[in-house]
């Protein structure tokens, strides 16, 4: 039977680094997704990833485990993608490497499906931070609304509508074609 | 229900995130109004496109090399912040003496303050010292041991009035020599 986070947690105070490696292994994917979803690039993403990993375990006494350790993750995660969004100078960009991984092949249904994707790209990006990150944790993360209002440090209520903000907004940008969300 | 109400519940009916009474509701005012079908369409196909867009795999030798990574950025700010992470310093030692070896390291460092102890006594207390009843206690000067040489003067290797490592020698001489090897090898 396969280890919980929290029997991997108490081998990790104890002294076992062996505990370290599976915690960050079962996690990492999720981690990176979060980040880059985010920040929208593999550099960034990859950097505030392992920071994410640095900042749990350097402060892992500090977790009560009210949550899972995938949620207070998520809670560190999300701190350090505001930081680094509320740095940024300009707009996110995509790593040409990411750009030529992801063209898509030379069919016009291809390049309207893509021209569709980076409509939506862009009205993601231009989403209420909060209605943002409530999207990605919802849709991409299949996270309840209660833990998402967890992770976002507010009632469930709230995840609930900054979610249900954000889908409108997208849809308002994808069909009706109007500007910024 | 009205078209509002029906909208304002469009993603929580397709979240199926709506009691299953509101959810007939709505889904009899769909089956009658076109134009909140096509509303909720149009929410459909932005929930759809969503979960379409895949985030690249950095690959294989990407994830491999990443607990690598954390694990050397933790060092680092490990270093930085003072803090060890993981085990306090106190279970770090314990962790890193087997449990069968304490008697042995408890009696060996009893041997050790013994010895530092024997070694303090032969090289002499203070001559001086205030009594427990207040009173000032001179000691005599030990027969056969010249005088302390003056602090200043002193010539320190010479001053010894015997080598240390003799003593040592001596201690360890008056026990016996499998008893030795035993608590000394197995530490």
């Amino acid at each position: 039977m396969e280890e919980s986070d929290n029997q991997l947690l108490d081998r990790y105070a104890a002294g076992d680094e062996s505990a370290f490696e599976e915690l960050v292994r079962r996690h990492q994917r999720t981690i990176y997704d979060l980040a880059y979803r985010m920040l929208e690039n593999h550099a960034d993403a990859a950097d505030l990833a392992q920071k994410t990993f640095v900042q749990a375990f350097l402060h892992h006494r500090t977790f009560r485990r009210a949550s899972s350790f995938r949620t207070w993750l998520f809670q560190i995660g999300l701190n350090l993608c505001r930081n680094a969004l509320r740095g940024r100078v300009r707009v996110p960009h995509e790593d040409v490497e990411d750009v030529i991984l992801q063209a898509p092949q030379d069919t016009f249904a291809t390049a309207a499906a893509a021209e569709l994707q980076d409509r939506l790209g862009h009205a993601i990006r231009g989403l209420p931070p909060r209605q943002r990150e409530a999207l990605v944790l919802r849709v991409y993360h299949d996270q309840a609304f209660a833990d998402i209002g967890a992770i976002m440090s507010c009632s469930e209520g709230t995840a609930k509508a900054n979610y249900h903000h954000a889908v409108h907004n997208l849809r308002r940008v994808l069909v009706e074609g109007k500007g910024k969300p | 229900m009205t078209c509002q109400e029906v909208q304002d519940w469009t993603v929580a009916y397709l979240e199926l995130d709506l009691d299953a009474s509101c959810v007939r509701e709505v889904t009899a005012h769909l089956e009658g109004c076109p134009s909140c079908r096509a509303e909720m369409e149009a929410v459909r196909q932005v929930l759809v496109r969503l979960k379409g867009r895949t985030v690249t795999d950095p690959g294989e030798r990407f994830w491999s090399e990443f607990p690598a990574g954390v694990h050397r950025q933790l060092r680092d700010a490990q270093g930085k912040e003072g803090s060890p992470p993981g085990p306090s310093p106190r279970r770090r030692v314990r962790n890193h003496i087997p449990l069968r070896a304490w008697p042995l390291a408890l009696a060996a460092s009893v041997m050790l303050v013994a010895g530092i102890w024997l070694l303090a006594s032969r090289l002499g207390p203070p001559n001086e010292g205030p009594a427990p009843n207040g009173q000032t206690v001179v000691q005599a000067p030990v027969k056969g041991l010249p005088d302390p040489p003056d602090l200043v003067e002193a010539d320190w290797p010479g001053a010894w009035y015997e080598d240390p490592d003799t003593i040592l020698v001596e201690m360890a001489s008056s026990l016996d020599r499998r008893t030795v090897d035993r608590l000394f090898g197995e530490i």
